[in-house]
């Protein structure tokens, strides 16, 4: 029965770290719309090629950060919770021997 | 090899100057709460490495993309972005999988440019920059 859990459990952390990976997309579709918005101001208005470039970088770090969020979720997950909630599930079926 | 734009250095000189300012306060923390190891070192070392590499490659994609078609534009960067959230993950998970390095500390520093950011216009305000003048950050002038 503990194996059993331990099993859905661990299967549970690999999915919900799948899941959170998704958040990658968005900002993906964000960064590729705002950054084809700039080359065409930057069409328009050649001189200000340098400044929009700067700001741009800075945009697409900021949007991208969403997708690191999920990636680091998603690294917890694997790493750091199965150890935390196999302690939790040993702990529980000790205490209700 | 194509040269590197300006601006894409001295963002990436910016971002990598806050990295490696948060890393000492990171591993400064881990040493007051006693759970510094070399473990906690080389995390650190690979997060930083892949933060600020993952920086570079923002400034590259976006510079190259400068005086390419739009429709083309929004599916490179969308590509572009997708190989770095994966190559991130793959370099992080290999670290702490393969070389065990302190979890925390390897992901921790993915967020230190963002942190950057976010005290740019305080930095910007401070040396007298303005939104008519933004020239990018002087810091390394």
């Amino acid at each position: 029965m503990v194996e059993l859990a331990m099993g859905i459990m661990l299967g549970l952390c690999g999915v919900g770290a799948g899941i959170a990976l998704i958040a990658g997309i968005g900002p993906g579709i964000g960064e590729g719309q705002a950054v084809a918005a700039a080359c065409e101001a930057i069409g328009r208005q050649p001189e200000a090629k340098s400044d929009v470039t700067s700001t741009m970088i800075m945009g697409c770090a900021i949007a991208e950060t969403t997708g690191l969020y999920g990636l680091i979720i998603g690294i917890l997950l694997i790493f750091v919770a199965p150890g935390i909630f196999s302690g939790v599930l040993k702990e529980t079926v000790l205490a209700l021997k | 090899m194509k040269k590197l734009d300006p601006t894409v250095k001295k963002e990436t000189a910016y971002a990598a100057l806050w990295v490696l300012a948060l890393s000492l306060l990171m591993e400064a923390v881990f040493l007051l709460l006693r759970r510094w190891s070399p473990a906690v070192l080389g995390g650190n070392a690979v997060g930083a490495a892949v933060a600020i590499g993952n920086y570079l490659l923002i400034g590259i994609t976006v510079a190259r993309a400068v005086g390419s078609p739009a429709d083309r534009v929004a599916m490179r960067v969308r590509a572009s972005m997708t190989g770095r959230l994966l190559g991130s993950a793959a370099i992080c998970a290999l670290a702490v999988g393969l070389l065990h390095t302190n979890v925390y500390a390897t992901v921790i520093p993915l967020l230190f440019p963002r942190i950057g950011i976010a005290f740019r216009p305080m930095i910007d305000r401070k040396r007298g920059r303005t939104a008519e003048d933004p020239e990018g950050s002087d810091l390394l002038d």
